[in-house]
């Protein structure tokens, strides 16, 4: 029950259902996103891994509704707060954008208009959404707050982006994404151009800015050290399929599915490395991937059933969902099988 | 933060008074490689016209005196660079008595107006129709007619200026065909005279735009095409900030700046194609004048008003590159 509390509440503020995108291109279309289904909850910070190209951050574009061409949304359900995004007209998606939905954006450095000073960035987005009927001194005043959460000088008020550095630059972005107090605020790999000693600085400001303001976050990210430190939960994507959505403590204990177990276990440890475990078996061609599991082909469990029939993702803990047969109660037996063969290889 | 030092400006200066003086060298040397005499050229077309010239030998004789052409090359040289340093171009010779710096001061005014129009027009329309071309929200009929409009665009200005000077002029007559203003005018400050000198410069200025503005327009949307790619768009589109503001703000105000610098380096090959157009309209400018004085093989005009033209371009091209840093904050021209 405690654990429970922890997580946060169980209201749902953003909620994705069967979402799928593909990327058209002249030899058929690529699946970057297969039907993926999860809950984001009020004030919980969910971390979205897995390789590059596993369409983590195609997921989260199509959830801003910002896939960009020849990307598309072909099905799905995209609820924050009640409001389905997919069915908004232009200007209400428009009018939604920021107040339901802000993205901290990848590429931090590109990210900011270079001819803009820091603070019309920031104003153009507040007086968009709300109207010019705030003074100079008003909006001066609450951008200066917002450099506060994020710990930036007040002297870089005036200036132009390429006066900052990276770090700063990334922490306008922080600024400027909770300048709404958004719902929802997708930080996709906002630290990843940073240095190891700045990533860590922007990852804490990410998560006391959150904590404060009380928004609920998704960190999409590809070092799981890093986001083991900042999130509530996990989620595991493999080729376009959600694998494995869990607490944090739970993935790092006791990951379950195959995918997951291979990838914590290739974690390196200062006392001892470790070679990659994912490497056995082939990957698919995205725009035919292979029938049942995703991962069949390069798990080291898979049988006859993994080819026949798609895992469904199955409850296996509070808020912990996994996509495989092996958590099957029909298949009990084979998984402890499994399981003793892989530790004792 | 973006700025001009004094340092910055003063090797700007120097690199603009050596082009300068690099020119009135150039210039002073070619009409002197070129076959023939110009003052026995003079008399020769007086005695065709007139039909015998007394004493033609005293007067050819006097007149090589009067302009200094039996002094040294290079006594001849020193004056010119001296004259020019007090703005003095020397005399006509073909026009004598008329000094150079008159016939010009009277030609120019007219020629910068044309041009300074016709750059502000193709260079507004060609980057609107540009960032229209690249824009996702323009409507769909915007798109076909624009550069349907850009047919014009692979004909030298010659041609565009007899082909609006044929339809409009001597077909439809809503123009005059010649001169800058009306012969009956006084040039002054009245609403009457503007509306004539608009009148009148109407083509001639449009000759030059509709060859040229399909250029700029298709630079501007390649820009355009370039900026939608960058992460600050994707950023103010997550924003759901107004799409106008963002066409304006965030596409076209980065698209423009390359823009600018081709500006500056296409302002030579403009002039070249207002001289033509001037010759077509027989407008009262510089080119005009240019191709007079060609005829008349008059150097001293050809000189000067040769040096005039690459005053104004350099003149141009410095204010354009002095301005870099007032729309592009990232540069800031502080010399080392």
């Amino acid at each position: 029950m405690e654990k429970q509390m922890e997580n946060g509440s169980d209201r749902v503020v953003l909620k994705v259902e069967k979402l799928r995108i593909h990327y058209a291109t002249p030899q058929g279309d690529v699946i970057a996103v297969s039907d993926i289904s999860f809950n984001l909850y009020e004030g919980e910070t969910l971390g979205l891994v897995g390789e590059s190209g596993c369409g983590k951050s195609t997921t989260a574009y199509g959830i801003l509704q910002l896939v960009q061409p020849p990307g598309y949304i072909v099905n799905g359900s995209i609820e924050v707060d009640g409001t389905e995004v997919l069915n908004l007209s232009e200007e209400e998606l428009r009018k939604f954008r920021w107040t339901g939905l802000s993205l901290i954006p990848q590429g931090a450095m590109n990210s900011l208009n270079p001819t803009m000073r820091v603070k019309d960035q920031i104003i153009d987005v507040i007086e968009s959404h709300e109207g010019e009927k705030q003074s100079k001194e008003q909006l001066r005043d609450r951008i200066y707050g917002l450099f506060q959460n994020v710990g930036l000088p007040n002297r870089i008020y005036d200036m132009y982006p390429h006066e900052l550095s990276g770090g700063m630059k990334q922490r306008v972005c922080i600024a400027m994404g909770v300048a709404l107090n958004p719902t929802v605020v997708i930080a996709d790999e906002a630290t990843s151009a940073l240095d190891v000693v700045v990533q860590r600085i922007v990852a804490q400001t990410l998560v006391k800015v959150k904590d404060e303001i009380g928004v609920s976050l998704i960190v999409i990210g590809h070092d799981m050290g890093l986001l083991a430190q900042i999130v509530d939960r996990i989620a595991v994507m493999y080729a376009g399929k959600m694998v494995e959505i869990a607490p944090v403590e739970n993935i790092y204990a006791e990951p379950l599915h195959p995918y997951t177990r291979l990838l914590i276990d290739s974690i390196p440890s200062i006392k001892e490395r470790k070679p990659l475990k994912i490497t056995e078996g082939i990957t698919h061609d995205p725009r035919n991937p292979p029938s049942g599991c995703i991962f069949r082909l390069r798990c080291p469990f898979a049988w006859e059933h993994c080819a026949e029939v798609e895992p469904a993702p199955i409850d296996a803990d509070y808020k912990h969902e996994v996509a495989c047969h092996l958590y099957d109660e029909r298949f009990e037996e084979r998984r402890a099988n499994a399981f003793a063969t892989f530790a004792n290889p | 933060m973006g700025g001009i030092s004094l340092n910055y400006l003063l090797r700007r200066l120097l690199v603009f008074f050596l082009t300068l003086w690099v020119a009135a060298t150039l210039i002073f040397i070619i009409p002197r490689l070129a076959p023939g005499d110009p003052i026995a050229a003079m008399v020769a077309r007086l005695s065709y016209q007139a039909g015998f010239v007394e004493n033609s030998g005293a007067i050819i004789e006097g007149w090589k005196e009067r302009f200094g052409l039996n002094d040294p090359v290079y006594v001849q040289y020193f004056r010119y660079l001296g004259g020019l340093l007090q703005g003095d171009l020397g005399f006509s010779m073909a026009r004598f008595p008329s000094t150079v710096t008159e016939l010009v001061g009277r030609a120019l005014p007219w020629t910068i107006g044309l041009v300074g129009v016709a750059t502000a027009i193709f260079f507004v329309v060609g980057n609107l129709f540009g960032a229209l071309l690249a824009w996702n929200k323009t409507p769909r009929l915007v798109k076909v007619l624009i550069p349907m409009s850009m047919i014009f665009t692979s004909i030298p200005p010659l041609l565009a200026g007899l082909l609006l000077s044929y339809t409009f002029a001597f077909l439809l007559g809503w123009f005059p065909q010649t001169y800058s203003y009306g012969f009956g005018m006084t040039p002054g400050l009245t609403l009457e005279f503007i509306a004539n000198v608009i009148h009148h410069g109407f083509l001639p200025a449009m000759a030059i735009v509709i060859v040229t503005f399909g250029y700029w327009a298709l630079g501007m949307r390649g820009m355009m095409v370039t900026i939608e790619g960058e992460d600050y768009m994707i950023l103010a589109q997550a924003k759901g900030l107004k799409p106008f503001y963002v066409l304006y703000r965030y596409m076209i105000r980065n698209a423009i700046l390359p823009q600018m610098t081709a500006l500056a380096v296409s302002i030579g090959t403009l002039v070249n194609g207002v001289v033509l157009v001037e010759v077509i309209f027989n407008y009262n400018g510089m080119g005009t004048l240019i191709v007079t004085a060609l005829r008349e093989q008059d150097f001293g005009l050809i000189q000067g008003t040769s040096f005039i033209l690459i005053v104004t371009s350099a003149l141009a091209v410095l204010i354009i590159d002095l301005s870099y840093p007032l729309i592009d904050p990232r540069i800031s021209l502080e010399g080392r």
